[in-house]
């Protein structure tokens, strides 16, 4: 799961940052408008945590910006105002979401775990996959009811690969989906979390799990139709 | 409770029953006085008729008088009366209708001027009279005298009198019936000529605080009611405006607090959530700056409200204003080098009167309004003058991004160029500031942007 994040408040940046790439997250971050709405077209995010008074473009105007250019990645609006007009004004833009400063990190990441959910059409917090178990609210993975112990990043590539379960995941897709700026992806990155990943799963069971598609990238569980 | 309309209702009646009644009277007198008039006028037609008929002879007076031209004198169904008294008060003779009954009552005038009033006739009814004394003809008299004699002549005046009640019954009727009209038609006249009045009252009431965009539209009232109109349209203007400025005050400043709180927040429990990601160092200094950052805006407002509210103390003083700027300015200098800007100080001695910590606060901010925007590299100008308007300080810097249409918000609360918003220590409060504190000490402070891309700040002490 990918996230910009776009905040002015250098601190609030930070600490966004920390938040969410502890939980599991790949996190951009911009500090104005300009800088949020070129990333946010560079990149295919799952989530964009929007601030709405920005320096150089507001946040609405770049909302405004994205959904009229056709793009509907899912964007939490966050911001310290707090009457209803401008709640509305944002709502009516297209923003999925609405929390105000200050804020709960709690929350925000519940709401960010929420709308990430919803980029895949679901609403469930666990996947049952053959005989492995994810729970997305605990962040806890089991194979054979036996705890599977992940790095955030193996975490991270387990749940897309499960949120896109039964279809070709692209190797791009991954790095997009898993990797943030800061890190530089190597042409074997994906290819060695995806190793480490089924050392780590093999562990419990067996049975394969994710499945190589030469020249097409990964699928996790049984492909529905291989085209 | 007072109420325009019953007042006008209650005043308006009395004042047409009044001048009802007053006409209606008046109209009857008259039309009473006519008739008698011409009742007179024919009692006096009689009366001379007789008296051209009375000759004194020798042997007295005589009267040729003949029932045949006077039929309502006879006894049979008497209307006429007449009576003629001799100089001595004795009768002398009387017509026929009078001859079964007393004499008539005597009151005699002139012949131009009779007297005239009204009696009992001798047959019981209401008659009238006229008397006067005249002098007969005289026939043969020769060296007597012929001396005066009296008459007295009446007639029933019972058919007038049923004319003249008729005509009061009438008179009455009508004033009724114009009265009841006016009580009728004067409220229903009144409601709607008020009607606006009652309409403005209406949309007056619905007027609170979450509606004062309403506006009253003048155009469409009667000309008394349009200054009314117009009056309270300018007073819902401006509370609309304070309203509104108060408004955006506090959501300015719930703004403005928020976004400290939330990194204070944000800050805590990452902490206390991911303890390794925690770097003392910084976090403590971070925290350190958010409550400066709070607190300067807290201080900022403070200090905003107490000028807007009237309650600085202003202590006027004779100030050497150069030394003054001198020494604000020196805290400047470092903060200036560091972002390689250069300084042009030009000041002329000028004594001004001033409260010097008001004014010192004013610098303070002017200054580091400079320092923090000029454009990095470029000079700051501190002019001081003295103007025979005034002394006057200019402070221009360099500026890169100020906009013509920025200038005008420069004093406005929170306002600040996007770029500058989340700076650190700039609260968007300092100039609004400064140009209170001026205002308080009666001041003025003016921002002036220039072509060549710079920003002028132009205080300016009252002319003493």
């Amino acid at each position: 799961m990918r996230i910009l994040v776009v905040e002015d408040s250098p601190r609030l940046q930070r600490t966004l940052g920390t938040a969410l790439r502890n939980s599991g997250y790949a996190v951009d971050l911009a500090g104005d408008g300009e800088e949020g709405l070129w990333l946010a077209q560079a990149h295919d995010y799952d989530v964009i945590v929007l601030d709405i008074m920005l320096p150089k473009r507001d946040g609405l105007s770049l909302l405004g910006e994205l959904r009229h250019r056709g793009d509907d990645v899912h964007v939490l609006l966050l911001t310290a105002r707090d009457t209803v007009a401008d709640r509305v004004q944002g709502l009516r833009l297209g923003a999925d979401d609405y929390l105000i400063k200050p804020f709960a990190l709690d929350e925000l990441l519940a709401r960010v775990a929420a709308l990430c959910r919803r980029s895949y059409g679901t609403k469930q917090s666990r996947f049952i996959i053959q005989d492995l178990e994810i729970d997305i609210l605990a962040r806890t993975v089991k194979r054979a009811d036996q705890p599977i112990e992940l790095t955030a990043r193996e975490y991270l590539l387990i749940e897309y690969l499960a949120h896109r379960r039964g279809q070709i995941v692209t190797r791009t897709e991954i790095e997009n989906h898993i990797y943030d700026g800061q890190v530089e992806p190597m042409s074997n990155v994906v290819d060695s979390a995806i190793c480490g990943l089924r050392k780590k799963l093999s562990v419990a069971s067996d049975a394969p799990l994710i499945h190589t598609r030469r020249g097409l990238g990964y699928v996790l569980g049984e492909a529905a139709a291989i085209r | 409770m007072k109420s325009i309309r019953r007042q006008l209702t209650r005043e308006l009646l009395g004042a047409t029953f009044a001048l009802l009644s007053i006409g209606l009277l008046a109209l009857y007198f008259a039309a009473r006085d006519a008739a008698y008039d011409q009742f007179d006028d024919a009692l006096r037609a009689k009366a001379l008729a007789i008296s051209t008929l009375t000759i004194r002879t020798p042997s007295g007076v005589e009267l040729d008088f003949s029932n045949r031209f006077f039929r309502g004198f006879d006894d049979r169904k008497p209307r006429d009366f007449f009576e003629l008294w001799d100089e001595n008060d004795r009768p002398i003779t009387r017509s026929e209708s009078v001859r079964r009954a007393n004499d008539l009552p005597r009151r005699t005038g002139k012949l131009d001027r009779p007297a005239r009033w009204n009696l009992e006739l001798p047959n019981d009814r209401a008659g009238r009279a006229i008397g006067f004394v005249f002098k007969p003809k005289a026939s043969g008299l020769r060296d007597r005298p012929n001396r005066e004699v009296q008459l007295v002549v009446a007639s029933d005046r019972e058919e007038l009198d049923e004319t003249l009640w008729q005509l009061l019954g009438i008179s009455v009727g009508c004033g009724v019936l114009l009265l009841g009209g006016t009580l009728w038609i004067i409220p229903r006249v009144l409601r709607r000529g008020l009607e606006p009045i009652n309409a403005l009252g209406e949309q007056v009431m619905l007027v609170d605080a979450d509606s004062l965009a309403t506006r009253f539209s003048s155009e469409q009232m009667p000309s008394e009611l349009q200054p009314v109109a117009r009056r309270l349209n300018d007073l819902l203007g401006r509370l609309e405006q304070s309203f509104e400025r108060e408004r955006r005050f506090s959501a300015d400043l719930a703004h403005e607090l928020r976004t400290p709180l939330a990194e204070l927040r944000s800050m805590a429990e990452c902490a206390l959530k991911w303890p390794q990601t925690r770097d003392p160092e910084t976090a403590d200094r971070e925290t350190l700056a958010v409550a400066k950052h709070m607190e300067a805006i807290v201080t900022h407002i403070l200090a905003l409200a107490r000028g807007e509210q009237g309650q600085l103390v202003v202590k006027r003083e004779a100030i050497e204003i150069e030394s003054l700027v001198q020494t604000t300015w020196q805290q400047y200098v470092t903060r200036a080098a560091e972002r390689n800007l250069s300084v042009r100080l030009s000041l002329e001695p000028v004594t001004a009167f001033a409260d010097a910590a008001l004014l010192r606060s004013i610098l303070f901010n002017l200054f580091d309004n400079a320092v923090s925007h000029a454009t990095a590299g470029g000079e700051i100008a501190i002019v001081l003058e003295n103007c025979p308007t005034g002394a006057s300080l200019k402070v221009t810097n360099p500026t890169d991004d100020l906009e013509p249409d920025d200038v005008p918000k420069l004093f406005e609360r929170f306002w600040r160029k996007e770029s500058a918003r989340s700076g650190g220590h700039h609260v968007g409060l300092g100039l609004s500031l400064a140009r209170s504190l001026a205002d308080a000490m009666q001041w003025t402070l003016t921002a002036t942007r220039h072509e060549e891309r710079t920003l002028t700040f132009t205080l300016t002490a009252p002319a003493t």
